[in-house]
């Protein structure tokens, strides 16, 4: 099983956009995915018409293996499920130190039809800093947007510092710009420097501006579902080909 | 809710079973639909692959889910097609408020000339399941509707029965020994009938084998239900059935040779099995040859009148005559009859040593048989635990009886191909490997033969005494 965490210190840098439209090209590649919404504004839930569950609102829930598993609802795609938003995270704590090891309950009720899943999609929720640093070490790969802004670019510096000093493993970090507007000459310079600065952090994939993602708040669906044909859905394609799950 | 219906695939389907209808009996469904294979179950979820191009109206299964899910067949039936016609399968969603699928349904509706069947699979997802039990027990409301896959038998085949080989003829104690008989014979006159088309359309070996029980039957009920026809009338009738018998010995005969291969290969040495092959093949090339003429036969106008007129007779309760002996009890008749076979059997048994002759060996296994058959007719008579206590040393008897015509048989019969069959001159390799096993049975043959004292011995105790004279013994004064 691998666990990919899309996380950012800042909010509204396409974290949610990414977790979708990721976990959708991986289900679709033909692994079992399980999306976690671990927002409690539940967009990633919403993007795939899945209602927070009432139920679920309670604490204690991450460490009740079975209410989490019975929590877990396909989505409308094969091979794609998606652990709806919940609005308490104090046992999300245990949930992460839990879902590595092989002989948790909660990683026996983490199975789709019997088998383990290949991946599990974290989508983080913005100000988030008192659970990351067990975020990072429960990850395989941490998926980081990157908007081409100074304001990211200092953000992305701390990141980095922060797992130097705690002695994490860097190359865990998989950093892409994000929202990039090709036309905007401060987003190229600022990507020419962020590039330079970290050669090994960041992918060669992008994901542009576009009205493409924008409308996923209307269609409630991934891209490549409702404008196959378009940029974005090439981008985030290629997204998930680099990032070579 | 909302259904979300897409639109309508049309293709054609058929329904496979083995004849028996194993799935069928063990509540599972394989249909195929265009190309699609799908074996559904009524106790889990329904596994799908697709269907390869195969022999006749029959697809080819490859490996796959549905390969792997066949479970439980004989080796000896192959699937066939029940039926077959057109399907039109609609995918419909079921949809909550927010426009999420919840449910997922084909909706296939499978009609043929004698039914039309909907047949409603779900594709549950995983935590809807209230959506799904929702729907469920609205169409469980439907009339006529039921829950599994087997429900489709009874509408689209109405009145298609699983075929049972043997099926129990019920008897009462008191019932006329003539009607007994006649029960019998219209019984066993259904079960080789059934089994005609599947030997002209040559589906698997097991309908030659039932129907030749099936005439088998009918001519023991002739032989030993003694004096519930007049003479003329059995001996008549006799002969009818030894006709129909006659043509299908040489077909069987192949048939079980080539069934036994891997048996016989044993019996040889390795270096020797090239020729045992060739003899396979020659025996192959025969038994397809004989199957079709023994088709031809069955397709036959003579052949389909004859067994008309037979059965017209037989099923006419006046179409048999009675003989003296017609209107007997059936409890009393079938005592007497089996005390006085169980008697000549111990009699000729007892008699038997080493230096006996193969010939009472051989008259001493027809007795077991008739004794058997006896007491597989009037079985529901009698009460079936103890029956089972002196049926089971009975057929250890048969069996070492049996194994030791078999292998003299065989010695006969493969010794045939020993002589130059038209002229054509008989491969080297071949005659080698059928003169080791020429010897081989010969030594089996006269292992069984050791054996005879012994298994009657087991069969001969006191505790199978004391039930047979239990069950079977009549005090002087009930026999006439
Ligand atoms: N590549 C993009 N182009 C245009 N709009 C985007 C893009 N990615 C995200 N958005 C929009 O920006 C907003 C924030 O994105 P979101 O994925 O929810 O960010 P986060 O999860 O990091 O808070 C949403 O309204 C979303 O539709
Ligand atoms: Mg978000």
């Amino acid at each position: 099983m691998h666990v990919i965490a899309c996380y950012s210190n800042k909010g509204g840098v396409g974290k949610t956009a990414t977790s979708v439209n990721l976990a959708h090209a991986i289900a679709r590649s033909g692994r079992q995915v399980l999306l976690c919404d671990l927002d409690p504004q539940g967009a990633s839930s919403y993007y795939f018409r899945v209602k927070p569950s009432k139920r679920l609102s309670e604490t204690r829930f991450f460490e009740d293996s079975d209410r989490f598993a019975d929590a877990i609802r396909a989505s409308d795609f094969a091979g794609l499920d998606i652990l709806p938003a919940n609005r308490s995270f104090r046992d999300f704590d245990r949930f992460l130190s839990r879902i590595r090891s092989k002989r948790s309950r909660l990683s026996k009720a983490l199975v789709a039809g019997g088998a383990e899943y290949d991946v599990v999609v974290l989508d983080c929720p913005p100000n988030f800093s008192l659970l990351s640093e067990n975020v990072f070490r429960a990850a395989d790969r941490i998926v980081v947007p990157v908007p081409p802004s100074t304001l990211s670019e200092r953000t992305f510096e701390q990141l980095v510092e922060f797992f130097k000093d705690q002695g994490l493993p860097r190359r865990k970090i998989s950093a892409f710009f994000s929202m990039v507007e090709g036309r905007k000459s401060l987003h190229r310079d600022t990507m020419a420097r962020m590039r330079a600065a970290y050669p090994k952090r960041f992918l060669a994939a992008s994901i542009p501006y576009s009205a493409d993602v924008e409308r996923m708040g209307l269609r409630r669906a991934p891209v490549a579902e409702y404008a196959p044909r378009s940029k974005a859905a090439a981008c985030y394609a290629d997204l998930f080909a680099e990032l070579a799950l | 809710m909302r259904f979300a219906v897409g639109g309508a695939l049309r293709r054609d389907f058929a329904l496979y079973d083995c004849f028996d209808q194993p799935l069928r009996r063990s509540g599972r469904v394989l249909l195929r639909t265009g190309r699609d294979l799908v074996l559904l179950s009524d106790d889990s979820a329904p596994v799908s692959q697709k269907a390869e191009p195969g022999r006749g109206s029959l697809p080819a299964i490859a490996p796959g889910a549905v390969c792997d899910a066949l479970t439980g067949l004989s080796p000896l039936r192959a699937l066939m097609e029940h039926c077959a016609g057109r399907a039109e399968t609609i995918s419909v969603a079921v949809l909550d408020d927010m426009e999420k699928t919840c449910l997922r349904m084909q909706v296939i509706t499978l009609s043929t000339r004698s039914g039309v069947a909907t047949l409603v699979l779900m594709e549950p997802m995983r935590g809807y399941d209230r959506a799904h039990q929702r729907v469920v027990d609205a169409l469980l409301d439907c009339e006529g509707a039921s829950r599994g896959a087997t429900g489709l038998w009874p509408v689209l085949l109405p009145g298609v029965q699983p075929y049972q080989s043997k099926p129990e003829v019920p008897i009462t104690a008191d019932e006329p020994a003539h009607g007994v008989a006649a029960d019998l014979i219209r019984s066993s006159m259904s079960v080789f009938r059934q089994n005609e088309a599947g030997i002209i359309d040559d589906v698997d070996t097991e309908f030659l084998h039932d129907y030749r029980i099936g005439l088998r039957r009918i001519r023991s009920v002739l032989s030993l239900f003694r004096d519930v026809f007049p003479p003329e009338e059995t001996e008549e009738l006799q002969r009818a059935f030894s006709d129909l018998m006659a043509p299908t010995g040489r077909v069987r005969d192949l048939d079980v040779y080539l069934l036994g291969q891997s048996g016989f290969l044993a019996l040889v040495p390795e270096a020797l099995h090239p020729g045992l092959d060739l003899l396979f093949a020659r025996m192959k090339t025969e038994r397809d040859v004989a199957q079709r003429a023994l088709a031809r036969h069955l397709r036959s106008a003579r052949y389909t009148a004859r067994v008309a007129a037979l059965e017209a007779r037989l099923t006419d309760p006046e179409g048999l005559a009675p003989g003296p002996e017609s209107e007997r009890a059936a409890l009393p008749y079938a005592q007497a009859l089996i005390w006085k076979r169980y008697r000549k059997v111990c009699k000729l048994a007892r008699r038997i040593d080493a230096d006996t002759p193969d010939d009472d060996v051989h008259r001493l296994r027809i007795h077991c048989k008739k004794l058997r058959y006896l007491m597989e007719f009037f079985g529901p008579l009698f009460p079936k635990k103890k029956f089972r206590k002196i049926l089971k040393p009975l057929k250890g008897l048969q069996d070492n009886l049996g194994l030791f015509n078999d292998y003299s048989v065989q010695q006969m019969e493969l010794g045939r191909y020993l002589h130059p069959d038209n002229d054509a001159p008989v491969a080297t390799d071949m005659a080698a490997a059928v003169g080791a096993l020429l010897a081989t049975l010969s030594r089996l043959q006269a292992g069984e033969r050791t054996r005879v004292v012994a298994s009657f011995a087991a069969f001969d105790n006191r505790a199978v005494r004391s039930v047979f004279e239990e069950l079977f013994h009549q005090p002087e004064e009930a026999r006439r």
